[in-house]
């Protein structure tokens, strides 16, 4: 399980709602949108091209593509994307 | 290798590469000798459209040929190029270009290419992910496309198992007389052959100077950009009466933009290098026309030589002035029409009945004093 | 106008842009996220502030990041590089769209990405690299997992577990390929940078006081899980000859962050012809360089673990070198003055780089475990092509990295070959003879995939330059 660490070393802002799949969750405004959509409990992100398989975040640092995402309709790395109050994300696999 | 081919074909592109196919399957002892891997060059990395509406009026009869060779790999390539047949459109956006269009498809069409004028509309009933700023569009219904990548396993395991030499990274640097033979030099010895068939692409120029023709070739750096797979976006192979746009998706769902935007590139060292205005103008052109791929990533860009003959037709023939050396290049929507002119050269050195002539390509009427 | 540009914001780059600028040049600093920082001293978002001790790579990192917007440079940040061109124009995609660099000089500070060996189940969600992991301890403040296995080699893997144990995580082992043996050779380089040798020592004490098993000589070989995600893996002893034995035994976990060490980031300086070599303990392919740091290209330096693995702290130096290289050679500074400089520098870069070295070997490139890869693993991950493909293509004759791309798909995919590329050379190197012999994806633009509505911006269907027509 994927979850955030809470300690007094870091404060970080009020959380904002974003919609995932016509569903809300919350978010840091800043954060990665990767990290909030791992943390809201979301690991699976899309399903690769020939096996059918289920495919999650793996580098975080924008290089293997896996964490693709649909924003406003376009594709993007959700690992490169920082969270803004109100963004619409769509992702690649339906939520199960 | 020792002894002498009856042979030696230069450059394993799908000029040189179904030339020597032919000839070893009519019994000739076949080497086909490569600078590089096989199809590494034009071949292997070009857009792989096959369509009868880029194709010069003067290549249409030998376009149909080689659509229909194509659409048949299975039969005398045995290997699979990922061909697929389907309808093509090429695009007129502005009154200029429906007057292109309109001219061109005529002559295309009284030279054999099955090629009508539709309206916007109709075209956006074949093609549904279009652009509705389409005013006219020459449909032929048997245009399509074939992977190019592909190719270079295809030819490799057909080549070898019609019982051809395959040498690749093998270049060669020169020619010599030895006997009545010619001897092809390389780094790793000679390669020698009664007849030498020169299949070089932007190479050719550099090879007829072996023997002391002056062939001018000239080269286009033509630049390609592949999306990532993306949803089904179009179902057509598309140009522009232009000429300047050329789309596909495969079945796998990536989409290849090209139509010959250039980009920088040096024949004798071989390297190439994408010019950014004509990857944007490029895929420019692709969004206006199937305006979905907006929402789509380019993966990748690169770029390939493709050889020029000064009046833009073939180089076909004996090589003028020269005993048993013959070239074929420049072919001009090499990919589209290549297997059927490399079939009829084979026949000629194998001494057949020709099927048809391929006087009009003559080099004798490229070379310079 | 930019004398210099800086291309990468890690601790190379930082340290150079801030170098240059401080001497008079007008430098710009381009890097891909918001803050610069690069992954060892990643930033975490500007909306969390920091209020505890988060220990020294943090304050490393802020000390950089405030030299260097103390200095003058400019930064142009979350911009990716796309293309570079000799002379030097290099391509960015901003958030607003297109932009174009020109200078007379570029430093090069790209870094590293990490090394995979695939294995079955490597794919499922819930396994993450080691420096994925970093990046949510460090940067995105979350915890991989609940019982994390923490495997692969190098010294990330006290960096990650020891984080994992400090957030108040659980790691059920750590499954480090390199037997303690080769940690022990490392002995006397490690000693050149006491502080961090006993850093790690420190970290590890910290495990074994927590109880977490470190298993040295072993590897994952497989990650097994319901439908959805990982939820145990299999683990093997290396054989002396390095390869997993065959007795395997289970883990249970939710989370595995596995990696095999750095590789250093070259595309960048291939793609503007700079000759490459492959040097296993450097991390692989790397460009190049004069003891100036000067690539064999007029105007083109190179500097940190992209031009060869010496650690962050050598990184940080080297970023100075290169700036002052380019300085001299600009005129900025004259030749005397920037070899004064720059003496001090390279005594530190020697002793910093010992230890960096004794790293770069611990997670080098380990040919055996490629090797042991299963026939129906997947090795390109982007386009599902299992190690089957990639063998049936050697046989067919594929004998570089390139004629095994175009004859499998495997490099085609989204993320060009930067995740499987080690796995597919050294697959292909196994049948030629060398990693040098199998060569390297050709270096192409764009860098990394481009949004197309980014790139074409708007534009009028007239605007186009359509030349004429080709003869009929």
């Amino acid at each position: 399980m994927i979850e955030r660490i809470r300690n007094a070393d870091v404060s970080t802002p009020p959380a904002v709602v974003i919609r995932v799949d016509d569903r809300e969750i919350e978010a840091l405004p800043g954060e990665s949108l990767v990290a909030a959509l791992l943390a809201s409990g979301r690991l699976v992100f899309k399903h690769s091209p020939r096996a059918d398989a289920a495919r999650g975040p793996f580098c975080l640092m924008g290089v293997c593509q896996d964490c693709l995402v649909e924003l406003d309709g376009m594709p993007v790395l959700a690992c490169q994307e920082p969270v803004r109050a109100g963004m619409a994300v769509r992702l690649l696999a339906p939520p199960r | 290798m020792s002894g002498t081919f009856d042979v030696a074909v230069v450059g394993a592109g799908v000029n040189g590469g179904t030339t020597a196919l032919f000839l070893a399957r009519g019994g000739m002892r076949v080497a086909v000798v490569d600078k590089g891997p096989i199809c590494r060059e034009a071949s292997g990395v070009n857009a792989g459209t096959l369509t009868m509406q880029m194709t010069r009026v003067a290549l249409i009869p030998f376009a149909l040929e080689a659509h229909a060779m194509w659409a048949s790999a299975a039969s005398w390539l045995g290997h699979d190029v990922g061909v697929v047949v389907c309808d093509g459109l090429s695009l007129a956006f502005t009154e200029r270009e429906a007057a292109l269009l309109t001219e061109r498809a005529g002559k295309r069409r009284e030279a054999g290419a099955p090629i009508e004028i539709i309206d916007g509309q109709h075209a956006l009933a074949i093609e549904p992910g279009l652009s509705d700023k389409v005013l006219i569009a020459g449909h032929c219904r048997v245009d399509g496309y074939a992977n190019a990548y592909l190719t270079g396993l295809a030819y490799r395991r057909a080549l070898l198992e019609a019982g051809v030499a395959l040498f690749e990274n093998r270049r060669v640097i020169g020619v010599d007389r030895d006997g009545g033979a010619w001897s092809l030099a390389t780094a790793a010895g000679p390669i020698r052959a009664r007849r030498v068939v020169l299949a070089g692409g932007v190479w050719l120029e550099a090879m007829a100077a072996w023997f002391g023709v002056r062939l001018p070739i000239k080269t286009l750096v033509n630049q390609l950009s592949v999306t990532e797979r993306v949803a089904p976006a179009m179902r057509t192979v598309i140009g522009i009466a232009s000429g300047l746009l050329s789309l596909k998706q495969y079945p796998h769902g990536t989409v290849v933009i090209g139509g010959g935007w250039q980009g920088v590139g040096d024949r004798e060292t071989g390297e190439t290098a994408i010019v950014a205005e004509s990857l944007i103008g490029n895929v420019r052109l692709a969004c206006h026309t199937i305006p979905a791929l907006a929402r789509s990533r380019i993966a990748r860009a690169w770029a390939g030589f493709e050889a020029e003959t000064a009046d833009a037709l073939p180089a076909v023939g004996a090589l003028p002035g020269v005993d048993d050396v013959h070239v074929i290049g420049s072919v001009h929507s090499g990919y589209t029409s290549g297997p059927y002119i490399a079939k009829l050269l084979a026949g000629q050195l194998l001494g057949e009945a020709p099927r048809r002539s391929l006087a009009p390509f003559d080099p004798a009427r490229l070379v310079t004093a | 106008m930019t004398d210099i540009l800086v291309i990468g914001g890690g601790p190379a780059g930082m340290a150079a842009a801030a170098t240059a600028a401080r001497h008079g040049a007008h430098a710009t600093l381009i890097d891909e996220q918001a803050r610069p920082g690069g992954q060892v001293y990643r930033a975490m978002p500007a909306s969390f502030a920091v209020a505890g001790d988060l220990g020294p790579d943090h304050a490393a990192g802020e000390a950089l990041r405030a030299e260097l917007a103390a200095s003058g440079a400019r930064l142009a940040l979350g911009e990716r590089v796309w293309n570079v061109r000799p002379g030097f124009r290099v391509d960015t995609l901003a958030r607003d769209g297109p932009r174009r660099y020109e200078a007379p000089a570029v430093i090069i500070a790209t870094g590293t990405t990490e090394r995979h060996v695939p294995f079955p189940g490597w794919t499922m969600p819930g396994v993450i690299g080691l420096a994925a992991a970093t990046i949510m301890l460090k940067a995105q403040r979350l915890l991989p997992g609940r019982r994390v296995v923490v495997a692969g080699s190098g010294p990330l893997l006290a960096a990650v577990a020891y984080g994992i144990v400090k957030s108040g995580g659980d790691v059920v082992a750590v499954i480090d390929a390199a037997k303690r043996a080769e940690w022990l050779r490392q002995g006397p380089r490690l000693l050149a940078r006491p502080d961090l040798l006993m850093r790690g020592s420190a970290w590890m004490a910290a495990l074994r006081r927590k109880g977490v098993p470190w298993l040295f000589g072993h590897v994952v070989t497989a990650a097994r899980g319901g439908s959805q995600q990982v939820e145990a893996v299999e683990i093997a002893a290396l054989d002396r000859e390095g390869k997993p034995a065959s007795t395997r035994r289970p883990l249970d976990c939710d989370a595995l962050a596995i990696g095999y060490g750095l590789v250093p980031n070259c595309d960048l300086a291939r793609l503007l012809g700079a000759p490459h070599a492959y040097r296993a303990e450097r991390g692989g392919w790397i460009a190049a360089r004069d003891d100036d740091l000067r690539s064999s290209l007029p105007g083109l330096y190179l500097a940190g673990d992209g031009a060869g693995i010496s650690g962050a702290v050598a990184a940080e130096i080297e970023g100075r070198l290169a700036a002052l290289a380019a300085l001299a050679d600009l005129g900025t500074l004259s030749a005397r003055e920037a070899a004064g400089l720059a003496a001090p520098l390279r005594t530190h870069r020697r002793r910093a780089a010992r230890f960096g070295s004794a790293m770069a070997e611990l997670m080098a490139a380990r040919p055996a475990l490629y090797g042991a890869i299963a026939a129906g693993c997947t090795v390109c991950r982007c386009e599902d092509v299992p190690r089957a493909e990639i063998d049936a293509a050697i046989d067919a004759g594929a004998r570089d990295v390139n004629q095994l791309k175009a004859w499998t798909r495997a490099g085609m995919g989204p993320c060009q070959g930067k995740i499987c590329g080690e796995a597919v050379a050294s697959l292909v190197a196994e049948h030629v003879g060398s990693r040098q012999a199998a060569g390297m994806f050709t270096a192409r633009p764009p860098l990394r995939p481009l949004p197309t509505e980014a790139l074409i911006g708007t534009f009028d269907y007239a605007d186009i330059p359509i030349p004429k027509p080709a003869p009929l």
